[in-house]
């Protein structure tokens, strides 16, 4: 019997019931689904270095490396593996403008591939290829089809055998200045060292000896400083060396997994904050409504235990089935982000998407699920207190209090429906902060996430708006071109150039830049996202140097290049917002300091480059600003998502909320009614408070929101240096939205005063 | 002259198959200034009768004219307006807004009555002026039924409707409570209609209607009504 009286109650409230169930299943759905994001992320990434054999480490040296120098590393105590690899931008055949990074290792256990289709990778083969299935399916190749690579003048040529990833492509993008990958236009192959040597000319390869394999990647479990120290004993002389985390596939896929888990850790705690307390709210309000019926059952001589436990089954059922469609939603929007054709996919390079749910997920949704009963179990206990016949008598609300505004001028002078609104919200103070509550939530996630997009459009309008200046990047062969030689190259494509080489600042690697600009082609971000000048009387650092070495303008920095035993000490200019993790200072500064560079790069406006020896290859800027389009793209699906969680969020809570107030003050209304007051100007009443207290969260919300969105690009700063910055579209579209949703909310509530019934309202006990 | 003038009116509830008829083809007739008492038992259609009156409900046939006005067809909207004029309503369980003061609470009307009385004065009147700034909540019952009667005339109505306005008092307030009231309705000249099934206050009215199963049983004239103290509470 009571059963039927559970699931009629349940029909009854079902308006509360319904906000109560969609309210926790967002909350479950939003923790679920973003712990789900980066947990299968941090799974399915490293199931996947550890099937191709990512390297901890890479050994660099322009001179390349030997079968000796590799035996000498395998020799190394900590060292599991290792192979001798080489990776170099080559064109492709017809398609000049595409890039496919041509890759060798002499030991496919470590570097190595995983087949995704074809004949598996055969180390003699002498005219396979094992081409990135990304890179074909973007480009129609298949299977069979035949290929040709070119660098400098050698070509090689094979056929595709099979289709592959590798971990050392897993964020596929020729270099920094690329957010995205683009297989349009970059991708890498596989071939055998045999085909890679047959296609070297006997003369050459006479000339070049064992040099072929400019890096040794290396598996092993030592730290950094130990592995240096050692491979530093077995080779001979300073090398740079690279660990994992200093490499583009594995950064930023861990700066994913950290990205998830940052977020994972804010929106979930939103959503499950206004879940809890939407639920504490509107139990204890159906249960006081309840009240005379749960007397009646004490009445009736029912056991408090099994009243406590009827109710206490309410809440339950709530968390359930909120938690069932939470589970649903969460796996959903884990799908929704990974998966072959998600968000992700588009950046991350894996060969499957299978979902993971961390195990502390599930011990969280069972213990939000107990919590809920608590609740529910305490608002029925507080109804039972005393004896039957206190337990009968109907639930007395709070008497209303003077406040002390009410004796100023100003107090008096407001209009009835202010004062009622106004006192109504503080006799009801866990409602009204609800609503407050759920307003800030609302606009939290509306800031936040248009905030994110005009943060993202500032900086890449900063960046590749301003500061990239060039039509066309030059990458020349630095091997075969002297900077004289540059210059002159530079003179003829009126190009301002930059030479880049490796340096440790502690035992940290980072990028040196050294630029001679005359001609405007480049240009550089200061950490407020202002252009500057650079000044040749230090070297500028970037934001992430600054911060993770504690320097500013004025301090000393000291870097030693790798390959040389020189250390340096200059003084800091200044601090840049730059793409990459780098030191940057002006060529006169570096002649001035005596640091020898070799020019790599040309920035020119030239639209046409002439083929030309000394060039390795060129890079446009429509090219990098195209691979945007796919991140802008992903970016705001995120933020429809964002817009459409705030949007239900607000209704849910609002019409909630508002729901109860109508309830609470349904015979106030009637009154008001009896007395001779129209249906609208009673609606007004209504939705005046709805508007109040959004006016109010709105104006929390507006800091609460830019607060939120500072915490987390100071969160990933150590993937972006992002500066806040919020549009004039976001502040009023966030300010509207909001507002809108409240007014319809309001209006929707407001509508249900013409049915009134005044007599019988007015006939209920009070 | 007739201010209320009910003609074959009837009030049905229908309830899926079940009808159920609580005014059965009332016609009455009800003077200006005049103090009437409806009498009858619980369900007898009495509390129908002056919801019809109050422009709380609509018959389900025939027509009510107030001073010569038909309200039987009006509008929810120009009900309202209607009530807000024409009538004051004295209840049983008061009715006040527990978030509004006393004075608020009868100060309230003025917001939609189109010729108010001033509400300090209607306060004076019920003796509660000291106060006006408590909120219901701190009132004793019968403060708060004197509150509900300063709105009620605060509105300055035609016709005041009371049901069963001393129901939820001990019988000393009541009869304070309903002194009050007669006294005061009095001295503006307003037609009191109470609905009650207390026999004593009938003995005070002019006019004792009486209501049994939805029809009119009777409507008597009362030559000489007694005043409150002559009455054997």
């Amino acid at each position: 019997m009571l059963l039927k009286k559970l699931f009629r109650t349940l029909w009854h409230y079902k308006a509360q019931f319904l906000s109560m169930v969609i309210m926790i299943a967002l909350g479950v759905g939003v923790f679920l689904g973003f712990n789900i994001e980066w947990y299968s992320l941090d799974v399915s990434t490293r199931e996947i270095y550890e099937a191709t054999g990512f390297a901890d480490f890479r050994i660099f040296s322009d001179s390349g490396f030997s079968e000796e120098d590799l035996e000498k590393v395998l020799a190394i105590e900590g060292v599991e593996d290792a192979t001798r690899y080489l990776s170099i931008n080559t064109a492709v055949g017809e398609e000049p403008k595409d890039t496919v990074a041509l890759t060798v290792s002499t030991n496919m256990k470590v570097s190595g591939v995983l087949l995704m289709e074809g004949e598996a990778y055969n180390d003699t083969d002498p005219e396979g290829i094992w081409l990135s299935d990304s890179y074909a399916a973007a480009n129609g190749i298949h299977l069979g089809d035949r290929m040709t690579f070119s660098y400098k003048t050698i070509s090689v040529t094979g056929t595709v055998k099979g289709l592959v990833k590798s971990s050392e492509y897993l964020i596929c993008v020729p270099d920094e200045t690329q957010m995205m990958p683009d297989y349009t236009t970059y991708g890498y192959a596989y071939i055998s060292p045999v085909m890679l040597d047959n296609a070297i000319p006997a003369l050459y390869r006479a000339f070049l000896g064992s040099s072929l394999y400019h890096q040794i990647n290396v598996r092993s479990g030592l730290d950094k400083a130990r592995f240096v120290e050692r491979a530093d004993a077995a080779l001979g002389n300073t090398r740079l060396i690279l660990d994992k985390s200093e490499t583009v596939s594995w950064a930023e896929a861990r700066g994913e997994v950290e990205e998830g888990i940052t977020m994972g850790s804010i929106l979930p705690v939103l959503f499950l904050a206004i879940a809890i307390l939407t639920m504490v709210t509107t139990m204890h309000r159906i249960t006081a409504s309840e009240k005379t019926q749960i007397g009646t059952f004490k009445a009736l001589g029912f056991k408090d235990r099994r009243i406590l436990r009827h109710y206490s089954a309410y809440a339950l059922i709530i968390g359930l089935m909120g938690s069932l469609l939470g589970i649903g939603i969460g796996y959903g929007l884990g799908r929704f982000i990974l998966s072959p054709d998600g968000a992700m996919a588009t950046y991350i390079d894996l060969p499957a998407w299978p979902l993971y749910a961390p195990a502390f997920t599930w011990i969280v949704i069972v213990a939000i699920n107990l919590f809920l009963t608590v609740i529910g179990f305490l608002s029925v206990r507080k109804m039972l207190e005393g004896t039957a016949a206190d337990a009968l008598r109907p639930y007395v609300p709070k008497r209303v209090k003077h406040l002390k505004i009410e004796e100023t001028k100003g107090f008096k002078a407001l209009s009835f429906s202010t004062k009622w609104n106004l006192r109504d919200c503080l006799r009801h103070k866990s409602r009204s902060f609800m609503t407050l509550f759920g307003v800030v939530g609302c606009m939290i996630l509306l800031v936040g996430g248009m905030g994110m997009k005009d943060t993202m459009d500032a900086f890449l309008d900063v960046f590749y708006g301003q500061a990239i200046h060039y039509r066309n990047r030059v990458n020349l062969d630095t091997a075969s071109v002297s900077n004289e030689e540059a210059g002159a190259l530079a003179e003829e494509l009126e190009a301002d150039w930059c030479a880049q080489r490796a340096i440790q600042i502690g035992d940290k690697g980072y990028g040196l830049e050294i630029y001679s600009v005359t001609r405007d082609k480049v240009r550089f971000v200061d950490a407020d996202m202002k252009l500057v000048s650079l000044s040749d009387d230090g070297a500028w650092i970037c934001g992430r140097i600054a911060r993770d070495r504690q320097l500013k303008a004025g301090d000393m920095l000291s870097f030693s290049p790798y390959d040389s035993d020189e250390k340096y000490e200059v003084p800091v200019a200044g601090v840049l917002d730059s793409m990459t993790e780098s030191v940057v200072m002006t060529a006169a500064f570096a002649d001035r300091m005596g640091i020898p560079y070799t020019v790599t790069t040309l920035f020119t406006d030239r639209e046409e480059i002439p083929s030309d020896a000394r060039i390795l290859n060129t890079q446009s800027k429509q090219s990098i600003m195209d691979s945007f389009d796919t991140f802008m793209d992903l970016m705001n699906k995120m933020i429809w998502l964002l817009v459409i969680a705030a949007v239900v969020l607000g209704i849910v809570v609002l019409y909630n909320l508002g729901i109860m107030s109508y309830t609470e003050r349904y015979r106030e209304m009637a009154t008001l009614k009896v007395v001779g007051f129209k249906d609208s100007r009673i609606g007004r009443l209504l939705i005046g408070q709805n508007l109040w207290l959004t006016v109010i969260g709105i104006l929390i919300g507006l800091p609460a929101g830019a607060g939120v969105l500072q915490y987390l690009l100071t969160a990933l700063a150590s993937e972006y240096e992002l500066k806040l910055t919020l549009g004039p579209a976001t502040w009023l579209l966030s300010v509207l939205l909001t507002f809108g949703v409240s007014l319809a909310v309001g209006w929707m509530i407001a509508r249900k005063n013409r049915s009134i019934d005044m007599v019988a309202a007015l006939k209920t006990e009070e | 002259m007739a201010i209320v003038e009910f003609r074959n009116v009837s009030r049905v509830y229908r309830n899926g198959e079940h009808e159920q008829r609580a005014l059965d083809h009332v016609n009455l007739s009800l003077e200006e200034g005049q103090f009437i008492v409806i009498l009858g038992p619980s369900g007898a259609g009495k509390s129908t009768l002056l919801n019809l009156l109050g422009g709380l409900d609509s018959p389900t046939e025939g027509t009510i004219l107030v001073k010569g006005k038909d309200i039987s067809t009006l509008t929810p909207n120009e009900l309202a307006e209607y009530r807000a004029a024409s009538v004051g309503f004295v209840f049983q369980s008061y009715n006040l807004i527990p978030t509004l003061t006393v004075i608020e609470n009868v100060a309230l009307v003025k917001e939609i009555a189109p010729d108010p009385l001033s509400s300090h004065e209607m306060l004076r009147a019920v003796g509660l002026e000291d106060h006006r700034h408590n909120f219901p909540s701190e009132l004793s019952g019968g403060e708060q039924q004197r509150v509900s009667i300063a709105r009620a005339l605060a509105k300055n109505p035609h016709i005041l409707l009371c049901d069963e306005p001393t129901g939820a008092l001990d019988s000393e307030t009541g009869v304070m409570v309903l002194k009050l009231l007669l006294s005061m309705a009095r001295d503006l000249g307003k037609t009191i209609i109470i609905v009650t099934h207390n026999q004593n206050i009938a003995k005070m009215a002019d006019t004792v209607i009486r209501v049994k199963n939805g029809r009119i049983q009777s409507c008597e004239k009362q030559e000489h009504p007694l005043a409150v103290e002559e009455v054997d509470w």
